[in-house]
C-alpha cells in the first residue's frame, strides 16, 4: 500500500471582481487500482484579486496539506500545474510531488475535485454570490 | 511495397527520450500498415499555422521527395487541412498523419462486416470537422464568385453526417447482439476474463497459449483487430477468456468511441489481465501501462486487474525483479509469465481464481433415485463437485454460484 495526498482546487475564473478558490486535499493509503482507505480530507478557501500563477497554487497547496495529520505523496493532474513539466513542479513543494499516474490515484482526485466543487458552490451560496 | 519518409516535430524543452520512443513506435506503425521507411525527419520547433514545420524544412523535404519518390510523407503530429494541403503543394506528395495511419491499418485488416463499418465511422468522423475545408481547397478555382460554394459545402457535411447517423444505427443493432450474448454467457455462470494491454504486448500469443488457439500473432502493432473469446478452464471453473485490440498512446477520444465494442469486451470482463511486455526498459514500461491506466480510467469501474509480466524469457531475473519491484505502484496482483514456454501460468490461473466471482460451497443429502441422478449430472455440470458419497442417500460437497445454489437447494427439498 502506497500513502497519498490527493489535491484538486476548484474555482479558478473570476466571480464579481475576484477569484474564489477550493482547495480540497484527501489522504488515502491506495494500492495501485484501489483505494483501500480514506484517511482525512481537508479543505480550504482561498480569495484572490488576481488569476492564481503557479507559486499561488503551489502555496494553496501546501498550505491544505499542512492541516493533515497523515503524511504521504502529494498527487495532482497536471492541467491543475498548468501541464509543467514535473521536475519544475517538484522543485516548488517542500513535500514529495508527483502527478497522477495509477487508477487509485486518478479515483482520489476525483474526490478531491467533488470535494472542493461541492464545498465551493455551498461557500458561494453562504455568501450570497452567484 | 510501399514507401514512406516519416516525419516529427519535436516541441522545445520536450524530453529527448520521449520523441525518441514516439518515433520509434510511427516507425513501427508505419511497418505494420505495409511502408518501407525510406527516411526519417525532425526538426524541434513551435508549430507553424500554414505548414506545420519550418518552410524551409518543407522544402527539404520537397527535395528527399525528388530524389527518393516516397508514396507518402507520415506525420507523427496531427495536421490541420490547410496544412496537409499547403505541404502537399509543395512536396508533390500524398500527406498523412499518424491517425489517418492507424485509421489505414485497421481499414486494411477489417475482416468482418462489423469492423468494417468501425473503421467507416471513424474515418467520417474523422474527416466531418474537414469537410468545408476540403471543398473548399478542392473546388478553388471552380468558385464563381463572392458566394462560392456555399451550399455545396453544406451540403457535403450534412452527407457526411447522415451516412454516419446510417452506420451507427447499423453498429446498434450489432451491439445489441453482442450484449445479450454476454448477458447469456454470464447467466449461464461463465465469468468473463478480458486481456488488455498496449499494443504488441503479447496478448495474442498469450491468448493462444492459455487457451491452445490459433489466434493470428506477430510481432506487429495492432495484429489483432476483433475481440476472439474462447473458454478457459481456471482451477475447475469455466470462464471466457477474451483477446481485444491493444492501447495506443494518443488514441484520440473519438477513435476510442469508434473502436468502443472491442474496449466494451475489457470494461464488462470479472477480471482484466493487463498484459505488459517486461522485455522493455524500465521507463518504456511505465509510460505504457500509464496510458493503460489512462485508457481504461473512464470506463473501468471496480474490476480486479492482473498485472501479467510477459515475456520474461527475454530477461534476467533479477532485472524481472527490479521492474516489478519499482514499478509496484502501477501494477496491481503482478504474475511473471512466458507465453512462450508457458512458465507461470499455473499462478497466473491461482491468481485468476482468486478474483473471480466467488462461488460458495455447501453439502447436500437427497435420497437416491432417478431424479436425484439427473440432479447430480446438472451439479456436474453447473458447479465443481469436490466430493460425492452413493449410497441409500447422495451425499454430495460442491461449490457453485449463489442461483445454482439456491435451485439444488429446493431440488433436495422436493425429493426428501
Amino acid at each position: 500500500m502506497f500513502d497519498i495526498i490527493a489535491v484538486d482546487i476548484s474555482g479558478r475564473h473570476k466571480v464579481k471582481d475576484e477569484y474564489l478558490m477550493v482547495c480540497a486535499a484527501v489522504a488515502a493509503s491506495v494500492t495501485a487500482d484501489h483505494i483501500e482507505k480514506v484517511n482525512q480530507i481537508t479543505i480550504r478557501s482561498f480569495r484572490s484579486r488576481s488569476p492564481p500563477d503557479i507559486p499561488y497554487v503551489v502555496k494553496m497547496i501546501e498550505e491544505t496539506v499542512s492541516e493533515l495529520k497523515f503524511q504521504g505523496t502529494i498527487v495532482a493532474e497536471a492541467g491543475d500545474m498548468y501541464n509543467k513539466p514535473q521536475w519544475l513542479i517538484d522543485s516548488m513543494f517542500s513535500y514529495d510531488f508527483k502527478y497522477q499516474e495509477s487508477l487509485s490515484e486518478r479515483r482520489c482526485i476525483e474526490i478531491a475535485h467533488h470535494v472542493s466543487l461541492s464545498s465551493r458552490k455551498l461557500l458561494l451560496k453562504e455568501l450570497g454570490v452567484q | 511495397m510501399k514507401s514512406a519518409i516519416l516525419v516529427k516535430r519535436n516541441d522545445p524543452r520536450s524530453e529527448d527520450e520521449k520523441n525518441m520512443l514516439q518515433l520509434n513506435e510511427l516507425r513501427e506503425l508505419a511497418e505494420a500498415a505495409g511502408y518501407e521507411v525510406m527516411c526519417e525527419l525532425t526538426q524541434t520547433r513551435h508549430p507553424d499555422r500554414k505548414f506545420h514545420l519550418g518552410r524551409g524544412k518543407v522544402d527539404e523535404l520537397a527535395q528527399m521527395v525528388v530524389h527518393l519518390k516516397p508514396d507518402k510523407i507520415i506525420f507523427h503530429n496531427p495536421l490541420s487541412t490547410m496544412q496537409i494541403y499547403n505541404i502537399s503543394e509543395i512536396c508533390r506528395c500524398e500527406i498523412i498523419d499518424k491517425f489517418q495511419l492507424i485509421l489505414e491499418i485497421f481499414a486494411t485488416r477489417a475482416t468482418t462486416h462489423r469492423s468494417k463499418l468501425q473503421v467507416e465511422l471513424a474515418r467520417l468522423q474523422y474527416e466531418l470537422p474537414r469537410a468545408r475545408a476540403v471543398i473548399s481547397i478542392l473546388k478553388k478555382d471552380e468558385r464563381p464568385g463572392f458566394m462560392g460554394l456555399g451550399g455545396y459545402e453544406d451540403s457535403y457535411a450534412q452527407d457526411i453526417k447522415n451516412r454516419m447517423t446510417r452506420i451507427r444505427s447499423e453498429l446498434e443493432t450489432i451491439q445489441k447482439d453482442n450484449e445479450a450474448l454476454r448477458i447469456h454467457r454470464h447467466s449461464k455462470g461463465f465469468s468473463l476474463v478480458a486481456l488488455a494491454g498496449y499494443t504488441n504486448a503479447g496478448k495474442s500469443t498469450l491468448f493462444n497459449a492459455l487457451v491452445d488457439e490459433n489466434v493470428e500473432s506477430k510481432d506487429m502493432l495492432f495484429t489483432t483487430l476483433l475481440p476472439t473469446t474462447r473458454s478457459l478452464n481456471v482451477e475447475g471453473r469455466d470462464v471466457l477468456l477474451t483477446d481485444t485490440v491493444g492501447f495506443i498512446e494518443d488514441l484520440p477520444h473519438w477513435m476510442v468511441d469508434a473502436f468502443r465494442s472491442t474496449l466494451d469486451e475489457i470494461f464488462l470482463a470479472d477480471v482484466v489481465l493487463l498484459v505488459v511486455d517486461s522485455s522493455e526498459d524500465l521507463e518504456n514500461i511505465r509510460k505504457k501501462l500509464l496510458v493503460c491506466h489512462e485508457t481504461m480510467w473512464d470506463q473501468l469501474q471496480d474490476v480486479a486487474i492482473v498485472t501479467v509480466f510477459n515475456k520474461i524469457d527475454l530477461i534476467e531475473e533479477d532485472e524481472l525483479t527490479e521492474r516489478m519491484s519499482s514499478l509496484g505502484y502501477l501494477a496491481p496482483n503482478p504474475v511473471a509469465v512466458s507465453a512462450k514456454s508457458g512458465f507461470g501460468f499455473d499462478e497466473l490461473k491461482a491468481q485468476i481464481h482468486d478474483l473471480l466471482p466467488k462461488w460458495e460451497r455447501i453439502s447436500l443429502s437427497f435420497p437416491m433415485s432417478e431424479k436425484a441422478m439427473s440432479i447430480v449430472a446438472w451439479i456436474f455440470d453447473e458447479g465443481l463437485v469436490h466430493n460425492i458419497k452413493y449410497g441409500k442417500d447422495i451425499s454430495i460437497d460442491f461449490e457453485a454460484r449463489d442461483k445454482i445454489i439456491n435451485k439444488a437447494i429446493s431440488l433436495a427439498a422436493e425429493l426428501s
